[in-house]
């Protein structure tokens, strides 16, 4: 099923890369550095997103024992990271045209940051046990006392300072102007589609290297 | 009576399996000898025997819940930078400190009962952790290899306390490459 | 649990390395930064405060890097499971402890430095008492992190748990600051206490569970 979402992802990012780069208007504020939103402000929405993800999939591992669960958080955690790093990275760019500097430290670049890490422990206490069923429930409470500590770290760095601009979509309504709001949305969506088959296609990966002693796997491949 | 009662219990590691389907039961009063090759899976059977370790499938009953077990594993939880003393001092309250220090006498570590712990000879470290078992007075015994690394005489005496010990009602389930001198039932693993 | 708490410092008055170690690192730390800049340039009283919480949280670190190691190599967390058949209480006693033994000293001596470097003397109750706070918080997620990582080494027990720790260090500037200018410090010191007692409660279960995780 992967590789059709896989288009379709892709081909709806394309749609509102293209509207979003080469037709949109330009912000009368930012100029054209404004465009970057359209990597941006996507990468950022699923940064977060996938943590609370693997936090869900890590209660079912934890109290249900659901070992598929635990395969989940395992192969999106190394797409949160890349999708934590772009978010990261394409702010750095953003930040030279309009606050003439690349970082700033900042509530949400910090938060991001730090979330980024985040990731990157979790990756990495995963591979330092050889009985990955150990691995995996110590992986999963890494994510539960993870995803209590977002917010905190969120409101604790909000406390003590902010820079960034307030978030251009929220519950309320939106700063945007509907000619850049489409192509936007439609980014979104593009992007969440493509991630999702990344998902779907690297957890195909790890289960079948996992389970590669049963028998199910040797019939399968 | 019936202390224990394990069916068909299974378990795997990292998606392989390490024995399947293993049925037994432990009464009052009974060894159990545990046998296989290395890499079998004893020492693991054993701590889902005492409840550490939750088998991949299958189930263990305890008849009794609060069945007071003694267990020596590998780890033999000996403090190094304490003394003998010290050690069993942290081990055994007020009343059982008496019995300890005596079978501390009877294993020949008198002489060596104030140094540090990790100065002491493995064989020295092994008998001064039998003491945890040989000391107390539980309803079952639980021992994972427990004539590895002792002496002639040490062995022997081993295997006497734990005959009387059978005798006198208690339990005994433990691992062994050494056959025991003793009777009791033998549960072969096969992987 | 009293038996618990008696083992346990007894233990760990046995290992001098353990207690007294991370008092010497926190001095060595807040001598050596002095040494690294020109003190004649800088005003050094503007910002010693933050070196010291900065020290502070690599001192918690230390301090609770042996916390579970030992008694799960040799087989005593084994043991204390078939007795208990769980670790919250054997946890919490070693947190209080450590708290004891170690983090009350080190706040100490942190609060010491500060007055030596410029703060006001009258300040020292408050300083002490937030480096107190500051260090129960401090200890209960760095032993989570130890314990997640267990026999594997400092490294990944830092690289799990300070991103847990940097609200407190958020929180301990925002106490600080309340002391320099002289207002709001008990609401600080009300909603840090709170944190405490909830991060005392709560840590412990988690940390056992990891423990748990460990020896199955």
């Amino acid at each position: 099923m992967y590789p059709y979402l896989l288009f379709i992802g892709i081909t709806t990012l394309m749609i509102g890369w293209i509207w979003g780069v080469l037709y949109a208007p330009e912000d009368f504020q930012q100029g054209n550095s404004y465009r970057i939103i359209f990597l941006h402000v996507p990468a950022s929405i699923f940064a977060q997103t996938i943590y609370y993800f693997m936090s869900i999939c890590a209660l079912m591992h934890i109290v249900w024992r659901v070992k598929l669960a635990a395969y989940l958080i395992k192969s999106a955690a190394p797409i949160g990271a890349m999708i934590t790093f772009i978010a990261l990275f394409s702010g750095s760019i953003w930040g030279i045209p309009t606050w003439g500097t690349w970082w700033q430290w900042d509530a949400r670049i910090t938060s991001t940051l730090i979330l980024f890490i985040m990731y990157l422990g979790i990756l990495t206490l995963h591979g330092s046990f050889s009985n990955l069923e150990k691995a995996d429930r110590l992986m999963s409470i890494l994510v539960i006392v993870g995803v209590v500590n977002l917010p905190i770290i969120k409101k604790s760095v909000d406390w003590w300072s902010t820079l960034h601009q307030p978030a251009s979509i929220s519950t309320s309504g939106s700063s945007i102007d509907p000619s850049m709001l489409m192509p936007l949305l439609i980014s979104i969506v593009g992007l969440g589609f493509t991630l999702i088959s990344l998902g779907i296609l690297s957890s195909r990966l790890y289960i079948l290297n996992r389970e590669k002693n049963k028998k199910w796997v040797l019939e399968h491949v | 009576m019936q202390l224990i009662s394990a069916q068909n219990i299974s378990y795997s590691i990292n998606e392989k399996k390490l024995f399947h389907n293993l049925s037994f039961n432990v009464n009052t009063g009974e060894g159990l000898y545990i046998k296989g090759s290395n890499g079998s899976g004893k020492s693991t059977l054993l701590r889902i025997i005492l409840g550490i370790t939750l088998p991949s499938k299958g189930k263990i009953h305890f008849c009794n819940e609060d069945l007071a077990i003694s267990y020596l594993g590998h780890k033999n939880a000996i403090k190094s930078y304490l003394s003998p003393i010290q050690n069993l001092e942290l081990i055994f309250n007020q009343s059982g400190r008496a019995l300890a220090f005596e079978w501390l006498h009877k294993l020949g570590l008198k002489n060596v009962q104030d140094e540090l712990t990790g100065n002491l000879s493995f064989g020295q470290q092994k008998k001064l952790a039998l003491i945890r078992v040989l000391a107390s007075s539980p309803k079952m015994i639980v021992l994972d290899e427990p004539f590895v690394g002792l002496d002639y005489a040490t062995n022997n005496l081993l295997n006497n306390f734990l005959e009387e010990k059978l005798r006198e009602d208690m339990s005994i389930i433990f691992t062994s490459h050494i056959q025991p001198t003793f009777e009791c039932k033998t549960l072969e693993i096969e992987r | 649990m009293l038996r618990l708490i008696r083992t346990e410092s007894f233990k760990l008055s046995r290992k001098l390395k353990s207690w007294l170690g991370p008092q010497l690192i926190l001095v060595l730390v807040l001598i050596a930064f002095p040494l690294s800049i020109d003190i004649s340039q800088y005003d050094l009283d503007k910002f010693y405060f933050s070196i010291i919480v900065i020290s502070l949280m690599m001192t918690a670190f230390i301090s609770t890097e042996g916390m579970f190691e030992e008694d799960f190599e040799d087989g005593s967390l084994e043991q204390e499971f078939l007795l208990e058949q769980d670790f919250y209480k054997i946890v919490l006693s070693k947190m209080l402890i450590y708290v004891f033994f170690i983090g009350i000293p080190i706040a100490l001596i942190g609060s010491l430095f500060l007055i030596t470097n410029g703060a006001d003397f009258d300040d020292l109750p408050k300083v002490f008492s937030i480096l107190c706070l500051s260090n129960i918080l401090l200890f209960n997620l760095f032993s989570f992190g130890n314990a997640l990582s267990i026999n594997k080494g400092a490294m990944l027990g830092v690289l799990t748990s300070l991103p847990l720790a940097l609200p407190v260090i958020i929180l301990l500037g925002r106490a600080v600051r309340t002391i320099q200018y002289g207002e709001g410090f008990f609401s600080i010191i009300i909603l840090m206490s709170g944190i405490s007692l909830i991060v005392l409660a709560i840590m412990p279960i988690v940390i056992s569970a990891a423990l748990k995780t460990h020896i199955d």
